[in-house]
């Protein structure tokens, strides 16, 4: 038999290679989501939503319905196509533009309202399609294209530690987890989870994954894999930070 | 197109039988970082975009461990172990 390439079922082959950039983690964080929905066989039942930036270059990446939303607004899209048709597995798909910056007050009154849904966020510390700016989760002291002496906190602020500030309005019954694309198993698990956690009904699900950008940071792939492996996590903590039924610590 | 359009190279080491699919490697190089064995290096095949793309050594320690399928972003490399 030939080889064929080992990508997930709900892939649409037909669109690959895709169009991210070479080394982009959103491929990863596809992956894991791509083979999470494989093992749970939701194909058919995904309604798939993307938002502007990096992340919209994935609206014709899986063979599930897809909707590209306006900047920011994937999550109530997605909240409303949940509310129409319940029975149909909804994940919105975003960057930390879309989730932390224009689309912050979506995602927050959403976890304030337990929506059944799942939202996905890849953060990668900057604007990654228009070229690299600063983004609220761009690290103190990194610099990118408008902070080039360096994010200062004193002007600028600290980052967005988004899954915590979730977990903090969700009630119970949420699953909210941070990833990173270091460690693709540990991702997919907490993905799968998500998805679980919706099939469910028991209430919003998100799921954070740390990701690297090589073209905005002007990595190659070693300093690009130890700023993601040893970088990122000292401020951006990974693991599972809600999860329904368990008491918080 | 069909999966099996894909441009591919196979070279095969001692334990396993590595496939690059060049048709969809962007040359990254995320897979060499992450060898443990560091038997991967840039290869003489170009990828989809004209830069190089990978392979191992012939011959080598090669473990197929999958870890470089795991990690590529393009699903570019399948690893067969040998029996």
């Amino acid at each position: 038999m030939a080889v064929v390439p080992n990508m997930p079922k709900s892939w649409r082959v037909e669109t690959k290679p895709h169009k991210f950039c070479p080394g982009c983690g959103h491929g990863l964080v596809l992956k894991a989501l791509g083979e999470a929905i494989d093992e749970l066989e939701i194909q058919e039942r995904v309604v798939f939503g993307c938002d502007i930036g990096c992340s919209l270059l994935s609206w014709d990446f899986f063979n599930c319905d897809s909707v590209q939303t306006h900047h920011g607004r994937t999550t109530p899209v997605v909240t409303g196509v949940k509310r129409a048709r319940p029975d149909r597995i909804c994940i919105a798909y975003m960057g930390d533009g879309g989730g932390y910056a224009i689309g912050a007050q979506h995602l927050v009154n959403s976890a304030a309202r337990n929506e059944r849904i799942t939202a996905i966020l890849v953060n990668n510390c900057n604007y990654g399609m228009t070229g690299g700016q600063m983004a609220p989760t761009t690290l103190p002291g990194m610099k990118t294209q408008t902070s080039p002496y360096g994010r200062d906190t004193e002007t600028m602020g600290y980052p967005t530690q988004g899954p915590e500030m979730v977990a903090a309005i969700a009630r119970e019954g949420a699953y909210v987890a941070r990833g990173t694309v270091a460690n693709v198993r540990r991702l997919k698990r907490y993905i799968k989870s998500a998805l679980q956690n919706q099939i469910d009904g028991k209430g919003f699900s998100f799921v954070e994954a740390l990701s690297g950008c090589p073209t905005n940071w002007s990595t190659n792939a070693q300093k690009t894999w130890e700023f993601i492996e040893k970088e990122m996590p000292q401020y951006f903590k990974v693991g599972e930070i809600k999860t329904p039924g368990k008491k918080e610590e | 197109m069909t999966t099996n359009a894909y441009k591919m190279k196979q070279v095969e080491t001692t334990k396993s039988v590595f496939t690059i699919f060049t048709g969809l490697c962007k040359g990254c190089g995320l897979c060499i970082e992450k060898c443990p064995t560091k038997t991967l290096h840039w290869s003489e095949a170009l990828g989809v975009y004209g830069t190089p793309s990978v392979e191992p050594k012939e011959n080598d320690n090669c473990t197929a461990c999958g870890m470089c399928a795991l990690v590529c972003p393009d699903c570019a490399i399948v690893i067969e172990r040998k029996k």
